[in-house]
């Protein structure tokens, strides 16, 4: 087959994710609240695909990232291309069936993506104290929602594995 | 001695060609990232209208539970609203009569025009680094960038980006937004801008280059309006309140915090002004 049809998976629920993050912000943006939830995104393809399966489906997520928040255009490619080939150079140390791994690992990547929008959107605030602490409150409920979302959302890919009839076991590895 | 293994730095060689390559593209062909941009954007669209109808049905089968005796009763509140407005609108089209042939007689120049498109809130994206929202109309309803965006409450911001069906909008709390003012009964410009939101309590914004003579207290609070400078707004529209004003950083004039309308940040429906006659930047400057 020209691509692995788990990239195509991984897509549609990263599209999930950021679709129902972004409808829960904007329901909560009365109470001045806002998650950013992007660190699941590329865990899974970085440590279930071959290098270039885990290459496109990442560039295709974080283009659909950056056209659907008000970013610079190519930050969160970027960013999670580079996190994510971290990942993957790494990726014969962690265990991908399980989540205690990939749920550590999705928190990292957050707080990669949290700590690049401050010289990229935010470096005009950094003076303004209103900016910091709305910062540490999005820092502290993205985290915590995180706990219990990166669970759901990785047990959902497995799953989504499962029903497509599709290879439930990682790529490339020397174990497999 | 184990093989050198070269493979390992595939991934690398590639994140870094990937690299290389997003940061000369914009070089060789400028159109490339925004059609980009705007080829996902457009794509991803429609899920937002669909969430945004699934919204209004499920209002709307809210709405059929009602009782009705609770219906009766709201068209009976509606139809003396509408009774009250009927007459606001007479007396309103007297004035504008009025005060167009008082023009007419002076010899003014015209105002300009504006026509209202009413639309729908389907995103509102409020964070430390961005405040803005997305509305239900785009190219299709003639939506243009830089249009004036207001609601009941007075000004919303301005429109950025139009696309084939929504368009994103800055909100006067972000501090990207910047606008001309005046406060109510007194002429003289000052200048409007958002700024960072601490998150608590309702959305602020900041003016300054306000006149030294100027004193505002919380009792007697000075309303802020739009002006007619600028050419995006309407004169007259409210902004906010000015609980407070002390000399800026210039020393000639004087700065203050603007209390906002807490309904900016959770906005259902908004009004875009589309100008009639678009400013025209050699023929109109001159």
């Amino acid at each position: 087959m020209l691509i692995d049809p788990r990239v195509l998976i991984l897509l549609g629920a990263n599209a999930l994710l950021l679709h129902l993050c972004l409808m829960v912000n904007s329901s909560l943006a009365p109470f001045s609240l806002y998650f950013v939830l992007l660190g699941p995104m590329p865990v899974l393809p970085a440590l279930y695909l071959n290098q270039r399966s885990f290459f496109l489906c990442t560039v295709l997520t974080g283009l659909w990232v950056d056209a659907a928040l008000p970013t610079t255009f190519g930050l969160f490619t970027c960013t999670m291309l580079t996190l994510g080939t971290v990942i993957f150079g790494a990726r014969i140390r962690f265990r991908a069936e399980q989540n205690y791994h990939p749920i550590v690992l999705a928190h990292a990547v957050n707080l990669g993506c949290l700590i690049m929008l401050i010289p990229f959107e935010g470096l005009q605030y950094l003076s303004s104290t209103a900016f910091w602490i709305q910062l540490l409150i999005t820092c502290f409920a993205s985290h915590a929602a995180l706990l219990i979302i990166a669970p759901w959302f990785f047990n959902l890919e497995r799953l989504l594995f499962q029903l497509c009839n599709t290879d439930q076991d990682p790529d490339e590895l020397p174990l497999s | 001695m184990a093989k050198f293994r070269l493979d390992k730095f595939k991934p690398l060689v590639a994140l870094g060609l990937f690299l290389v390559a997003w940061w000369i593209v914009p070089t060789l062909s400028k159109s490339f990232l925004p059609f980009l941009r705007v080829s996902f954007t457009e794509f991803q669209a429609p899920a937002w209208i669909v969430t945004s109808y699934l919204d209004d049905l499920e209002e709307f089968w809210a709405r059929r539970s009602h009782s009705k005796i609770e219906l009766i009763e709201a068209g009976q509140t509606l139809a003396r609203q509408k009774a009250f407005y009927q007459l606001l609108d007479q007396r309103n089209n007297t004035l504008e009569t009025e005060v167009m042939r008082l023009e007419t007689i002076l010899n003014m120049p015209s105002r300009r025009e504006f026509r209202y498109e009413v639309a729908r809130v389907i995103r509102r994206d409020l964070s430390a680094w961005w405040q803005q929202i997305v509305i239900r109309k785009g190219d299709d309803y003639g939506i243009t960038e830089g249009a004036a965006v207001i609601f009941a409450g007075g000004v919303v911001g301005r429109v950025i980006e139009v696309n084939a069906f929504t368009s994103r909008v800055e909100l006067i709390t972000s501090p990207n937004f910047r606008m001309a003012a005046s406060f109510e009964g007194d002429d003289r410009p000052v200048v409007f801008q958002g700024v960072p939101q601490s998150g608590f309590g309702a959305p602020t914004g900041a003016v300054r280059d306000a006149p030294q003579d100027l004193v505002a207290n919380t009792h007697e609070p000075l309303q802020l309006i739009s002006t007619r400078l600028g050419g995006t707004f309407p004169p007259g529209l409210i902004i906010g309140k000015v609980g407070w004003l002390e000399p800026g950083s210039s020393g000639i004039f004087q700065a203050g915090e603007v209390q906002l309308d807490e309904r900016l940040l959770s906005l259902h429906e908004v009004s875009v002004l589309i100008p009639l006659t678009p400013l025209v930047y050699d023929r109109d400057v001159d």
